[in-house]
């Protein structure tokens, strides 16, 4: 062979051999610019630890910013087993302060993990153990900082707001239900470390925690504050089974309040039995509504005009003959001759009857469907109750006469008082609603909900017929006692008997008040319900309407209702006190006013024959004998 | 003699000792609490073998045409001894290291060399023995396969493979037969079937390297470490000792997988750097080879470069992924006193080489 072959041959090998040197380098352009993205991102895995930082959860308000349920902030114990050096005398050291076992402790310390949380130990401690470990000053031992769920008004709005769990989990309410809002986007200090797990000399990264966002409520936390005032009354003086109460704004099925008891405390919600934690009652609790209903039987009447309540007149015999079933008025006697008005003033039951029978079953039950009973009325939280009504071919004479006055039908306060809204708001069934808006950390509204209109189901004369109907309900008639002078109210109490097992049981009633305000121009629709009352009156005018003035007399405030004209006057009893409107005498001579303020107590302040300044002002209205003190200069 | 090789030998070699610091600080650190254990040694290497190299470049090369056969059967001696326990010692599951303290040398770097020059004297003693194969090639191949089997009792696949393709390579400028590399080739399928029947895992190997992720903690280990490595350090490399895949994560970053950590400190640029290093280093060696006139320090000249450039192939390959994971040092650069020793030993022989006939 030639020596000129030879150096052929390895000429050709050596260009055979650039070929695989040209691969690597072709290989590693494309492992470092078309893999960046995957590799890098699979490489930071490998390489980061994460320290997590929580996301405050967000937090719940009312409708005026009030916080409902808040963050406290604590801290946890968190370990990095591979950072720890004297690993013994970490675990002694921590087991003592912790009060726990060396051997519990050591499963924490010389876990194989990456980053280990002490729990339960080592959660929600308290600032002195906190401030012990910290002052020892370990490598591996961290502290961070760790939110825990707070209802600073304790058990204020607890069924509808819920309740959550140890790791800030929404377990029940609105908690539950938007819980996807409220729990924010945790953080971390992302740092490096290698294989071992120690930390890495190189700049962390700090992901800041994103708050969760704000549930934005329809209730008005004075409202809410004054019906909580009034259960705990309730509770106090009548030992009641239950006992609930509903505010909503008729014109837009916003929840202004709602409670009811036996209700919990959601910062201990591990110390109540499953059915009080979860009964919301004015929307889950379904029973006869009793008299409260027969606003929905006058509206249907007056819609479909079988009677002018003002002008027709009915005669109660005190009982009235059905099919055999002889139906009672609940005053002996009865009430005699009466305008359709008064028979609803009156709540005379057999009244009721007849408007029942001049409807006839199919257009009475069509208004029972249309005002939204027998369905759930859509509202924003779970376990709300639909009711039962009655199937129209199950509806006979006698059905058909009781439910008229609000026996046989089967309801929830929740959809009596969206009904009783439609019938006062021009005829308008809107669906009820808690949540008003959901807002991020920064306050601004990400998502807004507004009123939702189911159907109209009355004309606007037939609500506007209603609402004075209701009205003089309050100032003549069974609601006196909810009467607040200067202010226009309409209502209709309500004595259901409770039945069991389709009998009605003895001596145990649901006494309920539905009321509105003010009656001209609807803000609010009230309702309460006590259900069997013990040590009162059998008669809900006695039991419900002295509370719910109360309650009324709040919402007028909170909600800055002014006072209306043109009110239905009360008529007196003999314990009512005599009212007069105060005349203005400012500006005239001393003797003058003396003349004007006949009926009142006159203190002076100052010297002088001139009235410059009087207390109270004129319109005002004051009981007989009150005193009004003038200014003189 | 050729600058510009020797040249080259020394910036790969002292570029070398600045990776094997960057790379084995952090494991020096933790195991012998001293971050430049390993550079020391390999600086100490690097010296002697600096001497060495001139020292070599002194022998006239026909000083290995005379005694070949003693060098060989002085190799073949080593190779039967290492594996015999007590005197041979297991390093990464290999019974390959004659130990000293730390200091540990391979004789199968040594049986390469010997095995190079056996083979050069042989083809060039007579013209003949190329064209026959049982006068020429069997007996050849004959004793290839021998030091091949000893090798891989060690086991060291790897260093096996060098050995054998280095002399197919020279049987092959020569001017073998092609049919003799047809069936060689077809043997060798034979052989590399034998092989993974007799070890299965060596299959795994096989299908790893082509998803290293279907067994990420097994036999793609080592794989996606290095990808790790290459991958985030971008085109640019994260700059000089910022490797953070030598924290532990790539095992004895400073030996099989050092190409890694330049790709990820240097990046592209890194790794150019070192092609080109290697490819002046071969380009010189075929110039010696193509103006030497005897037919001898051809075959040994060319011989000597190949198994150094076939090595440094085969390792960059494993080290980007493009063959299975085979356990080979990148020549220069990879820790390893013997093996840079007897790689500037080499160099030594080829600077002599060149001496002589330029």
């Amino acid at each position: 062979m030639f020596v000129g072959e030879i150096d052929k041959r390895i000429r050709i090998l050596f260009l055979i051999l650039l070929v695989p040197f040209i691969l690597i380098i072709l290989r590693v352009f494309y492992i470092q610019v078309f893999q960046y993205k995957k590799l890098n991102s699979y490489a930071r895995d490998l390489w980061s630890r994460d320290l997590e930082l929580e996301a405050d959860r967000g937090k719940i308000l009312d409708r005026n910013g009030v916080v409902l349920a808040d963050n406290l902030t604590t801290t946890s114990l968190i370990l990095i087993p591979n950072q720890i050096k004297n690993k013994e005398k970490v675990t002694k050291e921590l087991a003592s302060i912790l009060g726990i076992s060396f051997s519990d402790m050591k499963k924490h310390v010389y876990r194989k993990t990456s980053i280990e949380r002490v729990h339960p130990e080592g959660r929600r401690l308290s600032y002195e153990i906190a401030e012990k470990i910290q002052k020892l000053g370990f490598d591996g031992v961290y502290l961070v900082k760790e939110a825990k769920r707070y209802y600073p008004y304790k058990d204020l709005l607890s069924h509808t707001l819920g309740y959550v769990g140890i790791d800030n989990q929404g377990l029940s309410g609105l908690e539950l239900q938007y819980d996807a809002y409220l729990t924010g986007k945790n953080g971390a200090i992302q740092y490096f470390s290698d294989a071992h797990g120690n930390r890495l000399q190189m700049s962390d990264v700090y992901i800041a925690p994103v708050a969760g966002m704000n549930v934005n409520l329809t209730i008005d936390i004075e409202i809410q504050k004054s019906i909580e005032r009034e259960m705990d009354n309730i509770v106090d003086m009548f030992r009641p089974d239950m006992a609930l109460a509903l505010v909503v704004n008729p014109k837009t099925g916003e929840i202004l309040g709602m409670s009811s008891t036996p209700d919990f405390d959601p910062n201990q919600y591990q110390k109540y039995d499953s059915a009080t934690l979860s009964r919301n009652l004015p929307i889950w609790a379904s029973y006869e509504p009793g008299s409260t209903f027969k606003v929905v039987t006058m509206a249907s009447a007056v819609e479909e005009k079988v009677v002018d309540i003002f002008k027709d007149r009915f005669y109660d015999a005190g009982k009235v003959n059905v099919d055999g079933s002889v139906l009672k008025c609940w005053k002996a006697g009865g009430h005699g001759d009466q305008t359709f008005l008064e028979v609803l003033q009156n709540s005379c039951n057999p009244g009721f009857v007849r408007l029942g029978q001049l409807l006839g079953k199919e257009r009475l039950f069509s208004y029972i469907d249309r005002f939204g009973f027998g369905e759930k009325t859509g509202i924003d939280l779970n376990g709300e109750g639909q009711g039962i009504i009655f199937p129209l071919n199950r509806v006979g004479n006698v059905e058909l006469a009781t439910s008229a006055f609000g026996q046989g039908p089967s309801v929830t306060p929740i959809q009596q008082v969206m009904a009783v809204s439609a019938v006062v708001n021009g005829g308008y069934l809107y669906q009820p609603y808690v949540v008003k808006s959901i807002s991020d950390h920064t306050n601004s509204v990400v998502k807004e909900y507004s009123k939702v209109l189911k159907r109209k189901v009355i004309s606007s004369e037939t609500s506007a017929i209603m609402r004075i109907a209701l009205e003089h309900v309050v100032a003549k008639g069974g609601g006196k006692s909810a009467y607040i002078e200067g202010y226009r109210i309409g209502g209709k109490t309500g004595t259901a008997q409770k039945q069991e097992n389709g009998t009605y049981l003895v001596n145990n009633y649901i006494m309920s008040f539905m009321a509105v305000v003010p009656s001209n121009d609807p803000e609010a629709v009230f309702y309460l319900a006590i259900d069997n009352p013990k040590n009162t009156a059998m008669l809900s005018s006695y039991t419900t309407t002295p509370i719910a003035r109360r309650i009324l007399l709040d919402i007028i405030e909170a909600l800055h209702i002014p006072k209306q004209e043109g009110e239905v006057e009360k008529d007196l009893e003999w314990n009512d006190k005599v009212m007069y409107e105060v005349p203005n005498v400012v500006g005239k001579d001393f003797a003058e006013a003396k003349k004007n303020l006949v009926n009142f107590k006159i203190i002076t302040e100052g010297e002088g024959n001139t009235v410059f300044e009087q207390s109270p002002k004129g319109g005002e209205k004051l009981e007989d004998g009150s005193s009004i003190r003038l200014f003189l200069k | 003699m050729d600058k510009i090789l020797f040249l080259t030998v020394i910036v790969l070699s002292i570029f070398g000792l600045f990776m094997i610091y960057s790379s084995s600080s952090i494991w020096a650190d933790y195991k012998f609490h001293d971050s430049f254990h390993y550079v020391k040694y390999q600086g100490l290497f690097f010296l002697v073998g600096f001497f060495v190299m001139i020292f070599i470049s002194k022998i006239p090369y026909q000083f290995y045409y005379r005694y070949s056969n003693i060098i060989l059967g002085f190799s073949f001696v080593l190779l039967i001894l290492v594996l015999i326990p007590g005197i041979g010692s297991i390093r990464n599951g290999s019974r390959s290291w004659f130990g000293i303290g730390s200091f540990g040398i391979q004789p199968s770097e040594a049986a390469k060399i010997s095995l190079i020059i056996f083979t050069s004297k042989y083809l060039s003693s007579s013209e003949d023995y190329i064209q026959s194969f049982w006068k020429g090639l069997f007996p050849i191949l004959g004793v290839v396969l021998l030091f091949f089997g000893l090798i891989m009792l060690q086991p060291d696949l790897g260093t096996g493979m060098i050995l054998f393709i280095s002399i197919i390579a020279i049987l092959f400028i020569a001017g073998a037969d092609f049919r003799f590399f047809l069936g060689g080739g077809f043997l060798g399928i034979i052989g590399v079937i034998i092989l993974i029947v007799i070890a299965p895992y060596r299959m795994q190997r096989i299908t790893s390297f082509i998803d290293p992720w279907k067994d990420a903690l097994g036999t793609g280990f080592q794989i996606i470490q290095s990808l790790y490595a290459i991958g985030p350090g971008g085109l640019l490399g994260t700059g000089y000792l910022n490797s953070i895949q030598k924290h532990f994560y790539l095992p004895e970053p400073q030996t099989d997988f050092i190409f890694s950590i330049i790709a990820e400190e240097f990046g592209v640029v890194g790794a150019l750097f070192v092609a080109t290093l290697f490819i002046i280093l071969f380009y010189r060696g075929i110039v010696i080879a193509n103006r030497t006139e005897e037919v001898f320090s051809k075959y040994l000249a060319f011989g000597i470069l190949f198994q150094i450039i076939f090595q440094a192939i085969m390792n960059l390959m494993v080290v980007v992924g493009l063959i299975p994971v085979t356990g080979v040092t990148l020549p220069f650069l990879s820790y390893g006193g013997s093996s840079l020793l007897v790689s500037m030993a080499s160099i030594g022989i080829l600077l002599n080489i060149s001496r002589n006939h330029s």
